[in-house]
């Protein structure tokens, strides 16, 4: 009988189905329902914009570390994921070549240099996204968007729904429902939250993500935002706090790896998204307060070392 | 319906005990020769007490423990001494072994009188456990009279017979809880009687629940023992989570079960203990199981210690499809083998072979921090943590995220999405901490 193939390796010799790889594709299959809907929304433009978006992220991760000399690893599906995220967080009418310089801080500045595969401490796409964001001055175009409609907007100009709120526009404000399932302006995922409930929920199911970071931060924000006058639920169904609660602050990598850590964590990403909403700008709330929260990690995972099993604690 | 005790953390793979949970216990063919090792223990290794060309008998002893923490091997076969000499065990490690050529005929092993098991002091039973070179059964090989001197400051109210078999795919201790159910529990009781403890609690996962009925039947008869139903969970039959999970107390960290008042000893181990004051038999021999989807026959087999894993895969009709994994022990905590040459010591608990189609080498991949590894180790440590300060060489790192407090279980690794074997981190880890506190 041959025996040539015989391994030897540490135990242990059992291994579940858990796979980086797996995760990553199962990320992407939650983010299928809102891309879909922005698609439908923007047609050709968020399609040029994910296709450039996701493109350049993994040629940027394919060329960064074939420059530096590792292995490769866009076959886990996180550059694909970088990128899709960064597309989602842009408007619809944006230049492609903000697009590729997003995508290049995100890949190579905030991922391969600020720490690498597994160390980054913030999140690659939110940090390409905010400083685009700042940088380029793309604001002019945020309200305005190209693409078909459905209904109640001219197709050139629309404040985004927290806009109404902040400045109290004149005109009709979005209802809930509105903001659960249409278009109302903003970055190409602000097309209906509903789609990104769906897609969080899918990565609960597959256990993912767990539910602690995304219940506090949604929590947070609602509670905090009626104490401050403001309308809760608006708030958490406005803008990008869903898409954020679910998909960037849950990030295995840029999040706190403790229960407690990663509730302190929702803590301080809901407090400043509130905070940044009713007292600062109207837009770009959750974007700095995840990428803030993502600098506390290192903090939270120390404050919040797990007790050994039986310690006691010191009198 | 109630929930079952346990422990928090912990996974639950696949167990696959229904290859051989069925198959009684049937004796292995003894091997031409065996190789038996005076070290089958933690603890000082055994001086040899025969010499080259030497007759040996039956349960003859041939190594003499030369310290407290150590255990006397005896002779598994009836034959002569052909070598004594270093050989490889199934860790690799090369230990001074008695190579015996067993004769073409064995004799039986003749019991001796019977003593009164109820009469026993508590001193006599740990000399019977000593000089029967008694050690744990469930694999950590620790030697049982030790365990059973527990110090007189921290007086032992309860012993746990460990009878959660909780490895996959490994099946011999549910036979024995089956076939040998009123041995079993003479054993555990003479287990008690020798720390003075006042009730004995057999701990029986979920998924054996014949075994528990048995025990039960049995143990009706006896006030002082009682029979607890945990949930199947992998490390359930870890001594600080099954202490846990039947008492509610946490053995604190680098402390022993004594701590908390308890003594936990695996079913091989009580039976053993049955078997050596009740006939006189020393540990020469134990019961396996082989099994696997690389496996033709898996089956329960008692088998004498030194015999070579060849044997054992040979009365089980041999290989079958393509193993790549032939495993020492569970497929937990087992050690991987080049090849069958290993032999048989008294902590084996089964051989295990995988074939490709189940054995998931992944290559390893860097760390995204995910915290399943967080999430499933029962001792609440930070295994991420350990590996990335084991990387580094940041010993005192390690030692802070509770590398000391590993007991390798692999919850970690199995749960890991990137493929890391934080148990041989660890392991590393462990080495250098030991290395610096020396100097």
């Amino acid at each position: 009988m041959a025996l040539d193939n015989l391994v030897v390796t540490p135990p242990p010799h059992l291994k579940s189905k858990e796979q980086t790889a797996i995760a990553m594709r199962d990320v992407l299959i939650a983010l299928a329902p809102i891309s879909i809907a922005a698609l439908v929304a923007f047609t050709y433009n968020a399609l040029f914009n994910m296709a450039v978006c996701v493109g350049s992220a993994m040629f940027f991760e394919w060329a960064v570390r074939k420059m530096r000399k590792k292995k490769v690893t866009l076959s886990d599906g996180s550059a694909a994921v970088t990128g899709l995220l960064l597309a989602l967080l842009l408007p619809a009418k944006i230049h492609w070549l903000n697009m590729i310089i997003a995508s290049f801080v995100a890949v190579v500045i905030a991922k391969e240099l600020l720490g690498g595969l597994g160390r980054n401490l913030f999140n690659p796409a939110l940090f390409g996204f905010v400083f685009i964001w700042i940088g380029s001055g793309f604001l002019a175009s945020w309200t305005g968007h190209l693409g078909f409609l459905p209904g109640g907007f001219d197709g050139v100009q629309a404040a985004t729904p927290l806009a109404y709120l902040k400045q109290g526009l004149e005109g009709p404000v979005p209802s809930y429902a509105a903001l659960l399932f249409a278009n109302y302006g903003g970055a190409i995922s602000e097309v209906g939250c509903f789609w990104v409930l769906l897609g969080g929920g899918y990565l609960l199911y597959r256990k993912v993500i767990n539910w602690v970071i995304p219940t506090t931060i949604l929590a947070t924000v609602f509670i905090l935002a009626y104490i401050l006058g403001s309308d809760g639920l608006y708030q958490i169904l406005a803008g990008g706090v869903m898409l954020g609660a679910f998909f960037m602050a849950t990030d295995w990598v840029t999040s706190p790896i403790n229960r407690w850590g990663q509730v302190v964590f929702g803590l301080i990403i809901g407090i400043l998204i509130v905070l940044i909403r009713v007292y600062g700008a109207p837009s770009g709330a959750v974007a700095y307060s995840i990428l803030i929260g993502n600098a506390f990690v290192p903090l939270l995972d120390k404050v919040f070392k797990p007790k050994r099993f039986g310690e006691v604690v010191a009198a | 319906m109630a929930e079952l005790k346990t422990f928090k953390g912990g996974i639950h793979p696949p167990y696959n005990k229904e290859l051989a949970s069925g198959k009684a216990i049937k004796e292995a063919p003894v091997p031409r020769e065996v190789v038996i090792p005076l070290q089958q223990h933690i603890g000082a290794p055994c001086e040899p007490l025969v010499s080259e060309g030497d007759r040996v008998e039956l349960g003859q002893k041939i190594g003499e423990a030369q310290a407290f923490v150590s255990a006397p091997v005896h002779s598994s076969v009836a034959g002569t001494v052909k070598a004594i000499t270093e050989v490889a065990n199934f860790t690799g490690a090369k230990v001074k072994s008695v190579v015996i050529e067993a004769d073409p005929s064995q004799p039986e092993f003749s019991k001796k009188p019977g003593k009164d098991l109820e009469a026993l002091t508590a001193e006599e039973i740990r000399e019977i456990a000593k000089e029967a070179g008694l050690v744990g059964m469930g694999g950590a090989a620790f030697p049982t009279h030790v365990k059973l001197s527990p110090p007189a400051d921290k007086p032992v109210d309860t012993v746990i017979i460990n009878a959660c078999e909780c490895e996959p795919f490994l099946t011999c201790d549910h036979r024995l809880m089956l076939e040998r159910t009123d041995d079993l529990v003479a054993g555990a009781r003479l287990l008690k009687a020798a720390v003075g403890a006042s009730k004995v609690i057999f701990g029986v996962e979920a998924n054996k629940m014949d075994a528990a009925d048995a025990l039960r039947s049995r143990a009706s008869s006896y006030p002082d023992v009682e029979v607890e139903i945990l949930e199947v969970k992998y490390p359930e039959g870890a001594e600080k989570m099954l202490i846990f999970a039947l008492t509610g107390r946490k053995v604190p960290p680098g402390k022993l079960p004594s701590e908390v008042g308890c003594l936990v000893q695996n079913v091989g181990t009580a039976l053993a203990l049955y078997e050596a004051a009740a006939w006189g038999k020393p540990l020469y021999e134990r019961v396996l199981t082989v099994t696997g989807p690389g496996v033709r026959e898996p089956a329960n087999l008692m088998a004498r210690i030194g015999t070579p894993i060849a044997t054992l895969i040979e009365a089980c009709g041999g290989f079958v499809g393509n193993p790549v994994k032939l495993i020492m022990g569970g497929p937990m905590t087992g050690w991987a083998q080049p090849d069958t040459s290993a032999a048989v010591v008294k902590g084996t608990s089964g051989v295990v072979v995988l074939t490709s189609d189940v054995v998931d080498l992944g290559e390893e991949g860097e760390c995204v921090r995910c915290g399943k590894c967080v999430d499933a180790c029962p001792m609440f440590l930070s295994p991420n943590f350990i590996v990335q300060a084991a990387k580094r060489g940041q010993w005192d790192k390690a030692e802070m995220w509770g590398a000391l407090d590993c007991f390798e279980c692999g919850c970690c690794s199995y749960e890991c999405p990137a493929y890391i074997p934080h148990v041989d981190y660890v392991r590393k880890a462990k080495a250098e901490i030991a290395a610096l506190k020396k100097k």
